[in-house]
């Protein structure tokens, strides 16, 4: 069967990006997570090498304006990247799928009120909330942080509402709120493990979102300050050197898609394990 | 001589939409029933008539807009104060039971919100699952390992477990194969015979509806046109809409 | 290519579908064979698990991934579905068959102006006359204000009048319903069934309907498969089938339906579960569940034969058929 085979190739094909992209984040994270302990040398040494020295066996990608060896500043940019958007996006999963709950199941006003403000929240521009929240709070982390969490909530928030929606209909929840059991135990004990597949799946697409909107704010100054370095901050440091020094775009440009791309690739192998059957679902 | 475990009387349920209310919508309306302890009574109908309605109003999840409802002769109160003494049993065997929970979690969890310590649940929960003829290590596996049917016997184990005074169900056994289906309605009628319970038993399938049912009320439009014992309904009942319900089984 | 007048439109010989479960390989079909004739409403009768949806999609080959084929062959309006390229696969479903699926409201686009859909389903640029004619062969009352609906607007019953016109846009030769009536309401059952047998009359195509539902079918077909442990175990004309069945478990089956049984009467369930099988069973795979068995149906695989006006696929069948009508236990 010609469709079989197809098939088979398609799937073939999903696997080995799929793996392509876990193996891309694994050694992403592992330099990342380990980065300041591994002997690539340090990040903030000024003059270790030429000014603007190309890539060479001694510095990889180069060195910068001030002379600093440019492999360990990637380095320390993902780890900045990574991390941050990480933090922003834990934090914020936790907000939006207790909201999406509530909205979900209480209904009414609460769901009114939540929708509405997810809503709102979905309309702002992320940018335009960047440059507010870095004139409250000042450019800095704490501000990146801020903005990713504005930017990622209403994603969590409708999904979990959704599919709250879909699963307070069913029996098994009629039947706990007949047993009189209270709102507190059906979100927690019924709702709550029902909706933590599709908060994965949402997980891994506000990572990426995450990880876009910390580079673009460093990139503008907003995020990451200097002499710490994020992928954002690199790429903008190089672009001002672009055609004398293009590797520092280059290679902080191509770490940044690389990141993003495996993020969402084991993104897709989340929601294919989570949702085995087309057409099911998402529970 | 002991009062109905739940009776209704006179009770109308209006859904209000639109601005202010401005436009009501009436899923019941005066409708009474009473349903005695060791009596099911059946209820017929389209889908749109006010069964799943009245079935809502009777497990005290819909409260009535006007009218009367009494559970044992008192008057209701709210769903905690109740725990224990009624329950449901829905359509969908395959929501019935949270799929992330192990099926002794599931049965159990009417005695939890009882305050039945864990030693005497577990002893419970293997009881009840012998009664309805699953196998106590059936309590260990996931609602994802069971047929339709197995999860069909687990909700009426979850069901029956603090030894509830009236059970609703509601199309329960609808979505089941015609063999597993003779094997529910048998099980439902034992229980019944051996616990004592009251039964609301909302299905539009009116052969599996007199098969387990002693009295049968038919609901059309909100309101119910006919009640009368089941053995009517073998026969020929009165009104023209309980006929045409008759003529398709 | 025209199909001569006594050759079957639907010829499955012999099939063997099994499904890849990732450790193991269970048998949905074990050697079934089905031949559907112009104009007739054939029904396929079986609990979950006994195959016929696999059955009735194979002739389409609208089967999933998983599914393999492991042995017999499908020819379907002259086209051999097994081996038949996508292109021609495509051209079959698209101008040959017409599918009528469980869930109407899964099968009609939820952003898509009902209108439209059954446009798409009709080909080409058919005007809102030709639309509107098609929905009202179907019974639809208002088809202009159906035409402008979204499919979250209509009630079950109107979202599966629709799909039945559009399974029929095109005149298809064969029509396959899944289960065409087990989401609506009981009260419409009849009356969408009824539209479903008008139409196919009409156009003169065959219908095969897939169902669970004895008491349904008897009224709208004309022969009926029972099937069971991905077999046909009886095959015959309705009436006959059903009054005095020659296999042991369509007796059971319609022991066991409600509706049929006198106030007080016990309903008498098949004891025992469906077998799920691995490989070609080598004995009737009805055997543990039925009361007749004797040693030779754990020994020998029966083969189907001619048998009181239908084909069986049991050792034992006149002992089914002549018996009485079992008693019932009394009940209460």
């Amino acid at each position: 069967m010609s469709g079989v085979r197809q098939i088979a190739r398609r799937r073939l094909l999903g696997d080995g990006l799929t793996l392509f992209g876990a193996l891309a984040l694994g050694c992403l994270l592992f330099l990342g997570l380990f980065g300041p302990w591994l002997p690539l040398g340090d990040p903030l040494r000024i003059a270790a090498g030429p000014r603007l020295g190309a890539p060479s066996a001694q510095f990889l990608f180069g060195t910068d304006e001030l002379g600093r060896d440019f492999l360990p500043r990637v380095v320390q940019g993902i780890r900045s990247t990574f991390l941050l958007s990480a933090i922003a996006v834990a934090i914020t999963a936790v907000i939006g799928t207790l909201l999406g709950l509530a909205a979900g199941y209480l209904g009414r006003h609460t769901d009114q009120m939540i929708a509405r403000g997810a809503d709102i929240l979905f309309a702002f521009p992320a940018l335009v909330a960047g440059l507010l929240v870095a004139a409250v709070m000042g450019p800095g982390q704490a501000s990146a942080i801020t903005v990713i969490s504005i930017a990622t909530l209403p994603l969590f928030i409708r999904v979990v509402r959704s599919v709250t929606l879909g699963v307070a209909g069913r029996g098994f929840v009629t039947a706990a709120e007949v047993a009189g059991a209270s709102t507190l135990r059906v979100m927690l004990v019924h709702l709550l493990p029902n909706v933590m597949g599709a908060v994965m799946v949402q997980l891994t697409y506000a990572l990426s979102i995450g990880m876009i909107i910390e580079s673009a704010l460093s990139f503008l100054g907003l995020g990451v300050q200097p002499p710490d370095a994020s992928l954002g901050s690199l790429l903008r440091q190089g672009s001002a050197y672009l055609t004398i020094a293009p590797w520092m775009v280059l290679t902080s440009g191509a770490v940044l898609s690389l990141a993003i791309m495996s993020v969402n690739l084991v993104g897709d192998a989340v929601r294919d394990a989570l949702e085995p059957l087309k057409g099911r679902p998402l529970t | 001589m002991q009062p109905p475990v739940i009776a209704l009387e006179q009770v109308t349920v209006t859904y209000r939409s639109g601005f202010l209310g401005g436009t009501g919508f009436d899923a019941l309306r005066g409708v009474s029933l009473s349903v005695g302890a060791g009596e099911t009574v059946g209820l017929v109908g389209e889908s749109g008539s006010g069964k799943t309605t009245l079935g809502r109003v009777c497990l005290g999840l819909l409260p009535p807009t006007s009218g009367q409802m009494r559970f044992g002769g008192e008057g209701f109160g709210k769903l905690r104060h109740r725990r224990g003494q009624l329950s449901v049993v829905l359509q969908h065997p395959e929501w019935a039971l949270n799929p992330r929970l192990r099926c002794g979690r599931s049965v159990e969890e009417p005695l939890v919100l009882t305050g039945v310590r864990a030693a005497e649940r577990r002893e419970r929960v293997a009881e009840i699952l012998h009664q309805v003829g699953l196998d106590p290590s059936f309590a260990a596996r996931l609602p994802g390992q069971l047929s339709g049917g197995q999860r069909q016997r687990i909700a009426i184990a979850r069901a029956l477990v603090t030894n509830p005074r009236f059970i609703v169900f509601d199309e329960a056994v609808s979505a089941l194969d015609v063999s597993v289906q003779a094997q529910v309605l048998n099980l439902i009628r034992d229980l019944q015979e051996r616990h004592g319970f009251g039964a609301l038993f909302i299905s539009h399938d009116l052969a599996a509806t007199r098969y387990v049912s002693h009295r049968i009320a038919v609901m059309l439009n909100g309101e119910i046109v006919e009640d009368g014992p089941s053995g009517l309904f073998y026969g020929t009942p009165e009104h023209p809409y309980s006929r045409a319900l008759l003529a398709a089984v | 290519m025209t199909a001569r007048a006594q050759e079957p439109l639907v010829d499955i010989a012999d099939l063997v579908i099994g499904y890849d479960t990732g450790t193991r390989q269970v048998r949905a079909l074990d050697g079934a064979s089905l031949q559907v004739f112009d104009d007739e409403t054939l029904a396929i009768v079986g609990e979950s698990g006994s195959g016929k949806t696999t059955l009735g999609m194979a002739a389409g080959r609208l089967l999933p991934p998983e599914a393999q084929l492991l042995g017999g062959r499908i020819n379907v309006s002259g086209v051999d579905v097994t081996s038949a390229d996508d292109a021609a696969l495509r051209r079959l479903r698209h101008d040959r068959l017409g599918f009528v699926f469980q869930n109407p409201t899964a099968a009609l686009d939820p952003t898509m102006r009902i209108g439209r859909q059954v446009a798409l389903a009709m080909g080409g640029r058919p005007g809102p006359e030709a639309i509107a004619e098609l929905l009202s062969r179907a019974e639809l009352n208002e088809p202009q204000r159906i035409m402008r609906a979204f499919p979250h607007e209509l009630s079950g019953g109107m979202a599966q009048r629709v799909v039945i016109a559009m399974a029929i846009a095109r005149q298809p030769h064969l029509l396959i319903a899944d289960e065409p009536t087990a989401s609506l309401d009981a009260s419409i059952r009849e009356k969408v069934m009824a539209t479903l047998g008008r139409l196919r009359a009409e156009s003169g195509a065959s219908l095969v309907i897939l169902s669970h539902d004895l008491r349904l079918i008897a009224r709208h077909a004309d022969r009926v498969a029972v099937m069971y442990g991905g077999r046909i175990v009886e095959l015959g004309p309705v009436v006959q089938v059903m009054q005095a069945p020659a296999h042991p478990y369509t007796n059971a089956l319609l022991a066991a339906a409600a509706g049929n049984e006198a106030p007080g009467e016990r309903l008498r369930p098949i004891p025992g579960t469906p077998p799920v099988l691995e490989a070609r069973c080598e004995a009737c795979a009805y055997a543990p569940r039925c009361a007749l068995r004797q040693p030779r149906c754990e020994a020998e695989r029966p083969e189907a034969r001619r048998l009181a006006g239908r084909e069986v696929v049991c050792h034992r069948a006149e002992a089914v058929i002549g018996a009485e009508q079992p008693t019932r236990q009394e009940a209460r």
